[in-house]
């Protein structure tokens, strides 16, 4: 009657060790690369060669660091404006939405005042950038505070309404007279335009994204508001209880948490681009979510995991040219988010062996 | 005996970690009969049942059904067998319709539906049982007494010939609950055997034919309704085996720090939750709650915490009117809350012992360093409090989930009682927690009193009550029945006021 | 195998610290990453950007048939690197121009409008290397425009459209309003008007390249409003997918989609960029290329004369009347004794934009924002 044998349960982990925390990701990492060498080697591919040209081409060289890093600011900052709504329990998937609203903003200052000096432009540019993308978020927080409506949906639609906005502007009313009607605006005046750094792309919108890291973490862990942001997030009954203001609070992330992924709007266009256009994020707004995901919302972390992805990213581009097709690359990186968000599943839950029979439960 | 038994369980013994849920219980179902298992919160009424659909595994005993003994490993092999549970949360789908509901899962579902066929079968079904319901009606359309009907129905087309029913009425207006015992009756005509798992007497006496009284996990007595009054059953369930200690008298202080007067307020359905409470409670004095729990204990501390909206009525704190206030006023004037739910309400588990322990300081003054807050202070504050309470932990950066329950209700004290307010709400302080903890914080709760602390003590425990309290006011049904002074209650009239025979009220004391 | 992995990996984690190092300092230490001198002979390396991966129907296609040609025509060239799916982003279309000049490529094509920029930015630092940029407006020392007078092409298609509507109502499935595809449109509706001065072309936007989705969804709702014929400015096969669905005709875009959809497809207007490609690349090796302006912003603009531009083969449902009127419309163009702007051209409010006699310049074309007469739809951003 009884079966003789043991069955595997999934359990939680009470603590998860500190060496999980370390060795579970790279773990992971790990098993997405051989997968990922499976198939290479199958569609006549040369793994470790493959992995090496990737992993060169995207650190192996200055000019790979560089690009590299061009394409971790958005990441960070708008890694640690989800972040921060996150910490909240507040699922902001509207980076991309707020980002292009801080672009949007940003560029208006910068169109409307070709003239200005460096010493106002640049200040009103990221205030309004910020400013705007906060705002833009704000507008999914006030249903969300005063009657709940869930903000994974408004924030992912009205990221729709910020793009096709944009398009609407560089279609329209923005595009350069000069241009011959293509859906560019006029490129910005020097004022209006970051300083490129170490003689490369990489601009100043890095120094924000440090700066903002280090913010988000003294806020975070050592001020009153962080504390209540970290109890609303991890128990908001006990807030409601020690008397937080939740609604208030529900609207402050939101607005500051857009407001990070405007700043990163404005740095792309200021930054980057030098001008608005159609198709500005190649989706940093949706690679951030994981971005502070996987950097388990620490802020610091997030500057880590944001420079990884966007070594991913130029890596990918680099193999390219040695007759890897795009898609395995596209596939390699699924592997990689796959593997790592299942280890993610290991450090809080533990496999367990358990004899099949009623002594099992001790 | 002429009628058959449908099932029968001998000598069930389950274990949980610290804790034996049922010792060696004895129960049956006859045929056509409803059956009533009563018993108090936590006397393992719905482990029992649990075991009995299969959902935990029996450490010892049998399980006979029809006379045939059963190793019922999972709920489908108890559906199998016959024995269908009607969960207090129901296991339905909110986008599906009813019928689409009660096929789900089951053996004998096809695989290509005829949606016609079905609907008639189920209509006969439900008709036969008077369980009116629109077949084709999303469930998310259906009142809660709607979709406990649905269970049932599901129960019924599964074949099953004992229906459980985990306090089906809890989640009811007293005309659901009407129209529930009437279909529970045509189905026991019909040859079913019910049981109704509940701690409310007077639903024994409307519909049960026997009795069976739970009591700290042992089957007490199973009685004919027939043979049994109101009285024998609260006797029964509350046990005679209550310990009458001799307390101090309370110190002579005519201050009232709180005072309810005339209190309403809606429970989390909707419904009145508290109506008309009346009391105050004194300055050195521990105020006992007693009654069930399910009768207003949570509502009552959650509006005198303000965390719940009062719904007409005043609430007094110091003899200023706090009706309406936030939470964080009412605490800033002094009041203070040992919440029921330790980890769910009063700490956050993830956090450390510093952050748990500035729940409620971390804006005051002390604490403050401009918008910081000062860690220095915080830390060296509880390194004081973690030594005044003796709680041991193995860090004060660990996260606090992994202290144990009787160290996590010292910490909960620790910051409570150090804010030094001039109310302490306790809600059950001592759930779950050993001999040795129990203690601690009952000393404690002591100890607070004679320092002039008026304590708001909620418990079920009976014992506990009358251990500490001065004064013990009695909940039935979300209203005061009844306040009696600790000395001169006896234990058979709490019993009684527990199950609703009303009394004056402050004219008790 | 296992233990390369591992070590790499470990590589990994302490080049990510040290990257953020380097990049902090920076240190100069950036290595010239030359992979040229590996091999016998050095070849002369050719490189392409693509939008989308080159499949087997397209834009992309239509270039990437043009960088076999040009692999099949000059030995001495090695073509192989390409960069597919780039996005037109300044961020990463950059990078990607600029990895394939750090690796060495002489000659770098970049095909898509959104590259523009970036390709003028990635040449200031590279001035030994010479940039093609197809479709847009800026030429520099090194870095040519070049593109090609589909119009022509779309005329020519217009005409057959013309010929066979019943319902005089053309559907016409666009991807964005730029100058580039309302020159198309207008094109081919002053075609089809002149076979069918009744006929209308209803336009629906995309504002994508490629979308299959959106792509066919569009086609439909143009079946749905009386179009019995579709046309595209679209990469993928799906408007024709759906004309054929529903048993209507259709006309392709940038390769022969009869392949893809033999029961609609009557022709398709086409690219041929390959002998362009072997042109310019010699050019480029005997030093003779220059990227001077010479159709207005462009460098070079080819149409049916230079054959950078044609119509397909047709479909067994063309009529031989139509095939003649098509080769004598041909003539005309290639002859150069008639363009397709020529006026007399009103736009849709029947405002007179060219007059009788007169020509559009190129750059007039090349910036072309307004719809001529018989066009039922209009030029504005995204559906709100």
């Amino acid at each position: 009657m009884i079966i003789r044998g043991t069955r595997l349960t999934i359990e939680k982990r009470l603590v998860p060790s500190s060496s999980a925390y370390l060795l579970i990701p790279i773990f992971s990492i790990f098993m997405a690369l051989l997968v990922g060498s499976i198939f290479l080697y199958f569609s006549g591919h040369e793994p470790v060669a493959v992995y090496y040209k990737m992993f060169k081409g995207a650190f192996g060289s200055r000019y790979g660091i560089t690009e590299t890093i061009v394409k971790a600011i958005p990441l960070t900052l708008v890694g640690l404006g989800v972040a921060l709504a996150f910490r909240m329990q507040l699922w902001n998937i509207g980076g991309e939405g707020q980002l292009y609203m801080g672009a949007f903003a940003a560029t208006w200052v910068a169109l409307t005042f070709p003239e200005g000096s460096v010493w106002w432009v640049m200040p009103a540019m990221i205030a309004l950038g910020m400013l705007a993308g906060g705002l833009w978020a704000l507008l999914t927080a006030i249903p969300k505070a005063i009657w709940g409506v869930n903000e994974i949906i408004t924030t992912l639609m009205l990221n729709y309404v910020a793009i096709l906005w944009v398009d609407y502007l560089v279609y329209g009313p923005w595009k350069d007279p000069a241009g011959f009607n293509f859906p560019l605006t006029a490129v910005f005046s020097d004022a209006a335009t970051l300083p490129g750094l170490f003689d490369s792309r990489v601009h100043a919108g890095l120094f924000f994204g440090i700066v903002a890291a280090i913010i988000l973490y003294l806020v975070v862990y050592h001020t009153r508001w962080g504390y209540e942001i970290r109890v609303t997030g991890e128990n908001p009954g006990a807030a409601r209880y020690a008397g937080m203001n939740t609604t208030r609070n529900i609207m402050l992330v939101m607005l500051f948490s857009g407001a990070l992924c405007g700043l990163a709007g404005m740095s792309e266009v200021s930054g980057i681009g030098h001008r608005l256009q159609h198709g500005l994020s190649p989706g940093y707004g949706y690679t951030a979510i994981i971005v502070a995901w996987l950097s388990r919302l620490n802020p610091f972390a997030v500057i880590l995991v944001a420079i990884l992805f966007g070594g991913l990213q130029v890596g990918g581009f680099i193999v390219q040219t040695s007759g890897i097709p795009s898609s395995m690359v596209y596939m390699l990186q699924g592997l990689l988010l796959f593997f790592v968000l299942g280890g993610e599943l290991l450090t809080g839950y533990r496999l367990n062996r358990v004899p099949a029979t009623g002594e099992a439960t001790k | 005996m002429s009628v058959p038994l449908l099932v029968e369980m001998v000598n069930i013994t389950k274990k949980f970690p610290g804790v034996v849920a049922n010792d060696q219980v004895n129960f049956n179902v006859r045929e056509g009969e409803i059956h009533v298992l009563l018993g108090e919160n936590g006397s393992g009424k719905s482990t029992l049942m649990s075991v009995l659909s299969g959902l935990y595994k029996p450490d010892e005993g049998d399980i006979l059904v029809g006379g045939i003994k059963y190793n019922l490993r999972s709920p489908r092999d108890a559906i199998k067998a016959g024995i269908g549970m009607v969960h207090q949360h129901f296991k339905l789908i909110d986008s599906f319709s009813v019928a689409e509901n009660v096929i789900l899962g089951g053996d004998g579902t096809p695989m290509i539906l005829n949606k016609k066929d079905i609907e008639n079968n189920l209509a006969q079904l439900s008709e036969r049982y008077g369980l009116r319901i629109n077949l084709s009606a999303m469930v998310w359309q259906l009142s809660v007494g709607e979709k406990q009907r649905v269970e049932i129905i599901k129960m019924l087309y599964r074949g099953s010939q004992v229906l459980v029913l985990d306090e089906p009425t809890a989640v009811l207006t007293p005309q659901e609950a009407e129209e529930l015992f009437d279909n529970l009756r045509r189905m026991a005509a019909a040859g079913r055997g019910i049981v109704v798992i509940t701690h409310k007497l007077n639903e024994v006496m409307a519909i049960a034919d026997r009795v069976t009284v739970l009591r700290r996990g042992k089957a007490v007595a199973t009685l004919e309704k027939q043979a049994v009054n109101q009285r024998d059953l609260a006797w029964l369930m509350v046990g005679q085996d209550v310990v009458f200690q001799s307390r101090k008298k309370n110190p002579p202080d005519s201050a009232k720090v709180l005072e309810l007067k005339k209190v309403n307020c809606l429970s989390d359905l909707g419904l009145a939750g508290l109506t008309d409470i009346d009391f105050s409670v004194y300055k050195g004095e521990i105020f006992g709650i007693a009654g069930v729990a399910g009768n207003g204990q949570r509502e009552l501390a959650e509006v005198v915490a303000g965390l719940r909206a009062v719904n007409g009525g005043q609430l007094l704190i110091n003899g200023t009117d706090v009706t309406g206030l936030s939470p964080r006023r009412i605490m800033d004037r002094g009041v203070a809350l040992v919440p029921e739910d330790r980890l769910g309400t009063g700490l956050i588990p993830n956090l450390d012992a510093v952050d748990n322990l500035i729940l409620k300081d971390y804006r005051r003054a002390l604490l403050r360093r401009g918008p910081f807050v000062n860690r220095r202070v915080a830390r060296s504050n509880a390194q004081q409090m973690v030594e005044r309470f003796e709680v041991s932990l193995r860090s004060l950066d660990a996260p606090v989930k992994l202290m144990s329950g009787g160290n996590l209700q010292r910490l909960l004290l620790a910051r409570e009682i150090t804010s030094q307010p001039h109310l302490l709400i306790a809600v059950y302080p001592v759930r779950g927690l050993d001999i040795k903890a129990t203690k601690a914080v009952h000393d404690l709760l002591l100890e607070q009193r004679e320092q002039g602390m008026a304590i708001l003590l909620i418990s079920e425990d009976l014992e506990e009550i009358f251990k500490l309290s001065d004064r013990i006011g009695v909940l039935c049904g979300g209203r005061l029945t009844g306040i009696l002074p600790a000395e001169a209650a006896d234990i058979e009239e709490i019993g009684l006021l527990m199950m609703g025979t009303d009394r004056t009220g402050e004219t008790a004391s | 195998m296992k233990k390369i992995d591992k070590k790499t990996l470990w590589a990994l984690v302490v080049t990510l610290m040290m990257a953020l190092v380097l990049a902090g300092c920076g240190g100069s230490g950036g290595e010239e990453d030359s992979q040229a001198g590996q091999g016998e002979e050095e070849k002369f390396k050719v490189a392409f950007v693509y939008i989308t991966s080159a499949g087997d129907a397209g834009w992309t296609y239509a270039h990437d048939l043009g960088r076999q040609y040009l692999q099949d025509q000059l030995p001495w060239v090695d073509a192989s690197e390409i960069v597919e799916n780039v996005p037109e982003n300044p961020a990463d279309a950059e990078q990607v121009i600029t990895q394939l000049a750090e690796q060495g490529n002489k000659v770098i094509f970049t095909t898509s409008f959104g590259y523009m920029d970036p390709t003028i930015n990635v040449a200031q630092k590279y001035p030994d290397v010479t940039f093609v940029h197809c479709s847009g407006y800026k030429t520099a020392d090194n870095v040519g425009a070049y593109f090609g007078r589909m119009y022509q092409a779309r005329y020519l298609s217009g005409l057959v459209a013309g010929q066979a509507t019943e319902s005089n109502i053309i559907g016409y499935v666009g991807a964005h309003p730029i100058p580039e595809v309302i020159r198309g449109i207008n094109a081919f509706t002053v075609g089809v008007r002149a076979a069918n001065p009744d006929a209308k072309v209803k336009v629906v936007w995309t504002n994508s390249w490629f979308d299959p989705t959106v792509e066919k969804q569009s086609a439909e709702v143009l079946l749905d409003a009386g179009a019995d014929v579709i046309a595209q400015h679209m990469d993928s096969p799906a408007p024709m997918q759906a004309a054929e669905e529903r048993g209507k005709l259709g006309v392709g875009y940038n390769s022969d989609m009869r392949e893809q959809a033999p029961g609609a497809v009557m022709t398709s207007p086409m690219w041929e960029w390959g002998p362009y490609y072997v042109e310019t690349v010699q050019a480029i090796k005997d030093g003779t290329f220059d990227p001077t302006p010479t159709a207005g912003s462009l460098t070079y603009w080819g149409g049916l004369k230079e054959g950078l531009v044609k119509i397909s083969d047709y479909g067994p449902m063309v009529p031989e009347e139509t095939k003649q009127l098509v080769e004598q419309e041909k003539a005309r163009i290639v002859s150069g004794e008639w363009d397709v702007f020529d006026g007399l051209l009103k736009d849709q409010n029947g405002e007179v934009k060219v007059a009788e006699g007169q020509k559009m310049t190129d750059d007039e074309m090349l910036a072309m924002d307004w719809f001529v007469e018989g066009v039922e739809g209009k030029i504005t951003a995204p559906k709100f």
